[in-house]
């Protein structure tokens, strides 16, 4: 789901663990339900490090399946959740028992609702909006977005972000350390734009050409969309 | 069927009231029977701007806890028996209503009143949640400065939350000269941020502040720039098509226009 260079070893080992699905509804988190509930908690710890500047200030759905979830490790759960800014929007389960836990401790609780085969879809995202200022827009795969990102605006995702717009917001692009993400904008004239760990406050380029934003060598690059074009042409 | 319009902009000073005042007058005058209420509790205006400061008894928090009937708190204008006004308490603050007050107290006036104008206080917090609460449409008033623009692009997006609409836009306070000489974003600029139908453009005008302090509407006044644009403003809320006088030389050209359809809205 999440394709990353630098750690792609440690996302697979995790991977049959947890899984972050997003959706213009909000990010759901689903915890494997056979595995040992220890492994499920140090496998998230790992992510929620690795990704924090994606889950700081969520609010995400936590899927945890068939497991009966007791009131003890539901609150290492939801501690460990706080303790990296995320708030848990809800419990989903079937286990009356971890429903009753997740009430018990003042979260909202659902039977489960697993969306039909989603597990096999990509998880990009295509929109055709305006995001406006105070707007936050967050998604773990990849973004598409016809429409503009005006200033105060901002987007944070795990993987890249094209906008058939202008795109004078903040955007994070990678935000789970991929630094082959790259963010591209007919106009790309951000606030503030990150890829992976980096930031760049003032980019070159002045945005009066379809522009593609990259990592270069520990920095972000900015390329008119012409010139990569005719790079790609000729190797 | 009457219409509950709410005008409203983020940022203070850009106009609200003004715009409600003029836009509430000159409907009025073509014959609409129009209430103009004043949403702001606790810094009341629009009672001073039309004059009619020294003839409040009761405010609209005195109708929301039934001190009196909404008939009683309702000031006729002098020049327009068909254009009343609802002050706002000076007394109290925003948290002396609520959101369900607000529709229950909109409902009651569209039994009289073919427009009700709600004036909307500046910011985000509850008493912009309370105006905007039974409001059917909204006008986002905004000048062309980056700072109003940002504000406005805020509130579209919580009016857009709120489920009420498409709000329409005022530019107020533009000046031409400054936006040929390219000091000052045109109107182009800032449709391209807000990407949402504009209803009326008011240039800058001196005169409304000499108006405004003396409780006159600039509408009253034939020779008034503002005015005129605040009546062409009223025609376009009846759902006259009204051209936009051409303020400067590079307006609207084939392709704005199409970029325009292009660049979409939800």
């Amino acid at each position: 789901m999440i394709y990353c260079n630098s750690c792609a070893k440690l996302y697979i080992a995790m991977t049959h663990l947890i899984a972050i699905k997003g959706s213009k509804d909000g990010l759901r988190l689903q915890l494997d339900e056979a595995a040992v509930w220890r492994d499920v908690v140090a496998a998230l710890r790992g992510q929620f490090e690795q990704g924090a500047q994606f889950f700081n200030g969520a609010k995400v759905l936590v899927d945890v399946g068939e497991r009966a979830l007791g009131q003890d490790d539901l609150t290492e759960l939801i501690e460990l959740m706080q303790l990296h800014n995320i708030a848990a929007e809800s419990i989903a389960s079937t286990s009356r028992e971890s429903r009753n836990a997740a009430r018990a401790a003042g979260v909202v609780a659902r039977p489960l609702a697993r969306p039909a085969a989603a597990d096999d879809r990509s998880d990009d995202l295509f929109l055709r909006r305006t995001l406006r200022s105070g707007q936050i827009l967050r998604h773990s795969g990849s973004l598409t977005l016809i429409g503009d990102i005006n200033a105060g605006g901002e987007v944070i995702v795990g993987g890249s972000v094209v906008v058939w717009g202008r795109l004078r917001g903040t955007v994070h692009a990678g935000a789970f350390g991929d630094r082959a993400a790259t963010v591209g904008a007919l106009e790309l004239a951000p606030t503030q734009l990150r890829i992976a760990d980096l930031i760049a406050r003032q980019l070159e380029g002045g945005g009066r050409q379809p522009e593609v934003a990259a990592v270069d060598r520990d920095q972000i690059r900015v390329i008119a969309w012409e010139t990569l074009r005719k790079e790609r042409g000729q190797s | 069927m009457s219409r509950v319009i709410t005008i409203t902009s983020g940022k203070g000073g850009v106009g609200k009231t003004t715009t409600t005042a003029n836009l509430g007058t000159a409907l009025a005058m073509r014959g609409a029977k129009v209430a103009v209420m004043d949403a702001d509790i606790g810094l009341r205006n629009l009672d001073v701007v039309m004059g009619l400061e020294n003839r409040i008894v009761y405010d609209l928090v005195d109708v929301i806890e039934g001190r009196c009937r909404l008939r009683q708190a309702l000031i006729k204008d002098k020049r327009f028996p068909d254009l009343s006004l609802l002050p706002a308490a000076q007394t109290r603050d925003k948290d002396a209503v609520n959101a369900d007050d607000m529709i229950e107290l909109t409902n009651q006036m569209r039994v009289e009143f073919d427009y009700v104008l709600v004036d909307s206080p500046a910011g985000i917090e509850s008493g912009f949640r309370n105006a905007i609460a039974g409001a059917d449409e909204v006008l986002i008033v905004t000048t062309p400065e980056v700072s109003a623009v940002r504000d406005a692009d805020r509130i579209i997006g919580l009016v857009e939350a709120f489920e009420k609409g498409h709000p329409r836009l005022v530019l107020n306070r533009i000046r031409p000269r400054m936006v040929n000489r390219g000091e000052m974003m045109s109107i182009d600029d800032v449709l391209q941020i807000l990407a949402i139908d504009l209803i009326g453009v008011v240039p800058d005008d001196e005169a409304i502040i000499t108006s405004t302090n003396q409780g006159e509407v600039a509408v009253l006044d034939p020779r008034s720039r503002a005015g005129a644009a605040f009546k062409d403003l009223s025609r376009r809320v009846m759902g006259e098509k009204v051209a936009f006088p051409p303020l400067d030389d590079g307006q609207h050209g084939l392709l704005d226009r199409l970029l325009g359809m292009f660049g979409g809205r939800r």
